[in-house]
This record gives structure tokens, sequence and C-alpha cells, in this order.
């Protein structure tokens, strides 16, 4: 019959992949699968524990007294004009918001293949429920590092001073996050490829963090060897976000640009690169 | 008439065997670079086209060759076909779970599919939470889970447990909680993979229930793969035989039901041996064929319960005057015997010799079963015996019974069986 002949079509498979694989609409269908995801983290991770949501809080706040301890009283690294505890806990916080979204996305195909090969839904919700789930704690632990910061406003004579360059603090936030869903939708597909790469990445991460600035300012570094620190595109985001809340930071608009540019290719090529191998994937993994 | 709602042409699916890829990132790496950068032939697939392939044809599988069919809306359609024919890797397609590697499948309305029981739970999280994230996953929103949850509950019957984490539910109660999520998508073809198998008889009978009345009443087109050829018929319409990934016949659900349980049951019913030499037996008593010959009335009918069974055998016997019986034992496929009948006593004499036994029809339960014979001397000493020497398969046969889970016992027989109505109960009979 011609007429069922020229009705349309819904849907089609074929063995094109293709770079936009998902329309707008589809992802908003399955928004409640990303709540979801984020919930079921956040239930998993404290249930049954005896502090329950406090490791949100506690894990960052052991890691600073470490940092306190080893990096500024036995190493003696300056931490410029800040004292130490406000100078660490933000880098611990930022960079651990980082370092977890990262590895999290990483392990996208390797962690979820079952559910995968057993039912469809965009694949990319996965990545992102994990760096939703992380900008939560970060910004539970922001919360927490204000607190620390109005304590030591109040108490000791760090003076605090505030500018317009607070409105810059979301956009470093956001650079960070998307700089780590782009890395790790990225190494997701190699890892899943390559099982040694999984290896490589937390060994990559760690190494990551001594060429950012989180344990020392970028003002100590010597003037020659800085542009070493400064390829890594982490580090303006980590100097606006000290100069943003803390008044403190080495940043230029120039940096700053690198960044952004490099966040933005590296995301938008990552997402086109997951897309187009992510079908292929669930016959490999 | 109504409208095609899945519509596959000339699908194909070849999987590679082994490592996918060259296996290393080095080689992976080289490749990449020779064929994109250099514009020369892939260092690691030969040139010469004969042999290029000849290895593809060594290193890969075709899961599925040229499948074509049509699914009109409201058709429940049964897959059958016996392990490794590429039944799952059709329903991953057109779920959109992997992808084909040549042809097209296209269709209409949203889909759902249940490859697997309890996709998504998670064991530490409580039964509430799975019902959400589950449903979640497998496409319902948030308004649709939340309305149909009490009739998930109720449908599961866990309504005690249900803010227990599942870690600490019953095999069965985790199925059934599982199946209850899956069982209230609303999609508009619904996919169902062999998920039956699971559950005790009384779930298994809910779940067909439930599926049949999602697509009578309901009028939503589902593709179901099974090995119950029992529920397959009750559920289905039609059916799409795959063998070997090629579709063997797409037809009424009874036809080609039928076909197949013909083609896959007569294995091994037969076995000949040409010369005493190396035929097995005794220094005088050599076997010559066995056989199973089944009473149908029609050749193309299916080897079900009903039918009655014949086993012949002949054999070359050498010695005069001996006292020969055989024995014809029954055994199911795990290994319990289910009857030994002897033949009566007969005196052998020198050339070939043969006998038959029927097993007579609405005597046996379905099931697999083999046969052995056991030759005895004088009734009383074994002489030799012949293992294993047929098997065969059982199909169901229940008529209008609408039961589905496991008939127990070994043997099923039609025995005179009356109830009846004796007396009426009076009014003022004291009880």
């Amino acid at each position: 019959m011609p007429v069922t002949q020229t009705t349309k079509w819904d849907w089609e498979i074929t063995n094109k992949t293709t770079f936009w694989s998902h329309s707008a609409q589809e992802l908003w269908a399955y928004r409640h699968l990303l709540v979801g995801l984020v919930r079921r983290f956040f239930l998993l991770n404290y249930n049954q524990t005896v502090l329950g949501p406090l490791w949100v809080l506690f894990q960052p706040i052991l890691t600073l007294v470490t940092y306190v301890l080893v990096f500024n009283k036995l190493v003696g690294i300056s931490t410029g004009a800040l004292p130490p505890v406000v100078f660490y806990a933000s880098g611990i916080v930022l960079w651990n918001f980082f370092s977890d979204s990262f590895t999290g996305t990483s392990n996208t195909f390797r962690e979820n293949i079952q559910l995968f090969s057993k039912v469809y839904f965009p694949r990319i919700i996965m990545p992102l429920s994990v760096v939703s789930t992380q900008a939560l704690r970060f910004l539970i632990q922001l919360v927490m590092f204000i607190c620390v910061i109005a304590y030591y406003s109040l108490t000791t004579d760090f003076d605090l001073t505030w500018s317009w360059n607070l409105l810059l603090l979301p956009v470093a936030i956001a650079l960070v996050g998307l700089l780590a869903l782009g890395l790790g939708l990225l190494f997701s597909v190699l890892t899943a490829k390559y099982r040694d790469i999984s290896n490589l990445v937390s060994l990559g991460v760690r190494l990551l963090m001594f060429v950012t600035p989180v344990i020392y300012p970028l003002t100590v570094i010597p003037e020659k060897l800085r542009w070493v620190v400064q390829l890594n595109p982490l580090t303006p985001l980590f100097e606006l976000f000290r100069l943003s809340l803390l008044g403190q930071g080495l940043v230029t608009p120039g940096q700053l640009g690198y960044s952004l540019i490099l966040t933005v290719v590296l995301l938008l090529g990552a997402v086109l690169f997951f897309n187009k191998q992510g079908d292929k994937l669930i016959d490999v993994v | 008439m109504s409208e095609t709602v899945i519509k596959v042409e000339h699908l194909y699916k070849l999987y590679r065997l082994g490592t996918i890829g060259t296996g290393t990132f080095r080689r992976d790496v080289q490749r990449w670079f020779t064929t994109s950068i250099l514009k020369k032939g892939d260092p690691y697939i030969l040139s010469d086209p004969e042999k290029k392939a000849k290895h593809i044809e060594n290193q890969s599988v075709l899961a599925l060759q040229d499948i074509n069919f049509e699914v009109k809306h409201g058709e429940a359609i049964g897959v059958i076909g016996s392990n490794g024919s590429g039944k799952s890797t059709l329903l991953k397609i057109i779920s959109r779970i992997v992808k084909p590697t040549e042809g097209i499948v296209r269709g209409r309305g949203k889909v759902s599919s249940l490859l697997e029981v309890g996709t998504g739970f998670h064991q530490d999280l409580t039964g509430r939470e799975n019902i959400y994230i589950s449903g979640y996953i497998l496409g319902m929103s948030k308004s649709e889970i939340r309305s149909k949850f009490d009739e998930i509950v109720a449908f599961s019957g866990v309504e005690e447990f249900i803010d227990t984490p599942v870690k600490r539910y019953s095999s069965g109660m985790y199925v059934r909680l599982a199946f209850a999520v899956a069982a209230h998508l609303e999609p508009d073809i619904l996919i169902v993979d062999e998920v039956l198998a699971v559950g005790d008889a009384d779930f298994q009978k809910k779940c067909l229930g439930k599926m049949r009345e999602v697509s009578q009443s309901q009028g939503r087109t589902i593709l179901f793969v099974s090995h119950s050829m029992q529920a397959v018929k009750n559920l289905c319409d039609k059916a799409l035989w795959l063998n070997k990934g090629e579709l063997q016949a797409f037809a009424d659900v009874n036809t080609v039901v039928n076909k197949y349980l013909n083609q896959t049951q007569r294995a091994n019913f037969k076995q000949i041996w040409i010369s005493p030499a190396n035929a097995p037996g005794i220094d005088w008593l050599r076997m010559k064929a066995v056989e199973l010959v089944p009473q149908l009335d029609r050749p193309e009918d299916p080897l079900d319960i009903r039918v009655p069974l014949m086993v012949k055998f002949q054999f070359w016997c050498l010695k005069e005057d001996i006292e020969l019986s055989v024995g014809l034992l029954l055994f199911t496929a795990s290994g319990e015997c289910i009857f030994d009948v002897p033949s009566d006593p007969v005196l052998s004499q020198i050339g070939v010799m043969e006998g038959q036994c029927t097993i007579p029809g609405n005597f046996l339960n379905d099931g697999s079963y083999y046969v052995c014979l056991h030759f005895v001397k004088d009734t009383s000493i074994p002489v030799y015996d012949l293992d294993e020497c047929l098997s065969f398969d059982l199909e169901d046969y229940r008529g209008a019974i609408q039961w589905y889970g496991k008939w127990w016992g070994a043997v099923r027989p039609k025995l005179p069986f009356q109830v009846k109505h004796t007396a009426q109960i009076l009014e003022n009979t004291s009880v």
C-alpha cells in the first residue's frame, strides 16, 4: 500500500555511527535517570557507615591536616600571603573535584559493561552522572571551605578583600569540571580498548597534581620554569579559583583564554569521540 | 490492515573471534598510521583478496545473515532456535544495544527490552530505591513509576520488605520484584529474552499471564525469545525460527514450532554397524543396528509425549542354543532408570537376529531420555550391555491446560481417572 510506504519511521538502526547520536530531546527524557544515579551514588557510599554523609567533609579535612603537616611544617613550602590551612584547603577541594571526576568518568565502559550490554540508554548519561555527583560533593565541601575562610578572617589578621573577581568563581569551577569530563570521556574509550591505560590514568593523575598549583602557589616557582606549570590548562583555573575567593592568584586573561579554548575543544572532541566509538565498544570490552 | 512497526532488511552481524583490533596499542597505532596517513593497505589484513576472505572467515563468525522480516502492530512474535543461533543478537540489535554489521532496522514507537531480570538492580539498595533506579534505566519517567509503584509492589508480593536492601531478599523475591518493574513498562514494542527461565512455576505463570495481557488486550507488539515451545505456542501468533544466523522460517506459530521440533529432535535415532568386525559386542554377539521409530501420524508432526515409540534392534549371533533374553532400559538424561523391561527368553540361532519393543504414547513425561540394551543368558547371567545407544527428546503437549510450569514425575501416564458427583449437600445435615 502506497499510503503505508510513505509514512515515516520513528527510528532507524544501521551500522553507521554518528557523532551526534542523541538528540537533546532524548537526553531530556532520561533526566530522571541522571538524578537517580547521583542519588544512588550517595546512598551507596554512605549506607551502613557510622559517619554517613559526614565522610564528604571528613576526607578533605584529613588530607588537609596531612598536607599542612608535611608540606608546610616539614618541607616548608611557602604558601605566599595566605595562611597554610586556607591555602591547602582551597587546593585540595578543587583538586579532588577534578581528579575524582576524571578517574570516575574514565572507567565508564569498564564498570558499566554489564549494564550497557543489557539495556539501551544514552551512554553519556553515565559519565554525566559521575561529574554531577562530584560537583555536588564539591559544593558541599566548598561551603565548609567558606566557613574556614570566615573563621580565619575573624580570628586572625588574615584580611579578606572582596572584589568583582568573585564573579569569576563559577567560571573556574565549571571549567575544571568540564575539563575533567572531557578528559574522562576520552579516556573511557581508551581504557575500554586498552586495559593498560587505566593504570596510566591513576598514575598520571597523581603526577599531574605536581604540575598544578595545588600544594604550592605559582608565585614560588622560579620565573624561568613557570612556563612548564603554565602549560597545564588547570593552572590558570586553580589560580583563578584562589584569586576570586581569596584575592591571591597569578593569572592573566591570556592564560585563562588558553584554558577556556583548550577545554571547549577537548570537551567537544571527546563527546564526538565518545558517541562515535560508544556503540562499537560493546562488542569489544 | 495494521501498520508495520518493525521492518528488518538484509541484516548481518559479524563477530570477530579472539582479540578485536590487533590486540596491542602499538600495532593499532601502526595500522592507523599505514591506512590513514600513508593510505596503504591494512598491514594486518592480507592484501590478496582470496587470502583475505579466508582470513576473515577463520577469525569471525556470522551471527546473523541476511535477515528480513516485518512485524505488524499488536503481533506477538516468538523467536526460536537452538543455542547460538543468533536470537539474542537479533534482539540486541533491535534494542539498539549492538550495531549491525550490515542492513537496516526501522521501526515506530517506543521500544523497551528486557534481556535480563534485574537490570540496574543494586544489592545494597532497598526494594523501593531499586524500583526507581531500574525503572529509570528501562526508560520510565518518574511520574510513570510513581503512579504504578503500588501496582508493582503488589505484583511482586514483597510489600513487607520494600524498605529492606535487596541483598537480604531470597532469590525468588529478588526475581519477582525485578520482573514486576519490567512488567509495568508501557512501551509500544516489548522485547523479552528468556526471562521465564527463572522463578518458580507459579510466578512463571503469572509472568506469562501478564505478557499475554500486554499483547492481547493492550495491543502491544512483543518479541519473545524462549526455549519453551509450550510458552511460545501459548503466547505468540507467529514464530521466527533462526538457525545458525539464518532465517529458517517466519510464519504461523504452530507451523514453525512443529517444523523446528521436527528438525532438531532427530539426532540420535539410529545406529548401524556395517560389519561384525568393528561392531560393539562380545565374541559371539555383535550389534548390527538399533533404531528408534516414532509412530507419528504424519512425518512432519513433532515428537511429543503422545507419540508411541518403537525401539528396533538387530544383532549378529554366532552361537547356537543359548537361552537369550534382551532387556530394554530407559533412563532420564540425569541418569535415573525409569524401567527395565526384559523380553521373553528365546533360543539363539546363528545369523542375524532382531527384536522390537514399543513404548506407548501418553506414558512418558516430557524431557530427554536415552535407551540401553542389556543381553542376558539363561535369564540370570549378564552377557553384554549396549549403553546409551539411542537418545531422544520428548516435547511437551498439554492441550488446553493452562499451566506452564515443569510437570513433575519421570512418567506422565494417562491413567483411568474419575472424579464425579455423588450426592447433594442437604440443608439440615449437621456438619
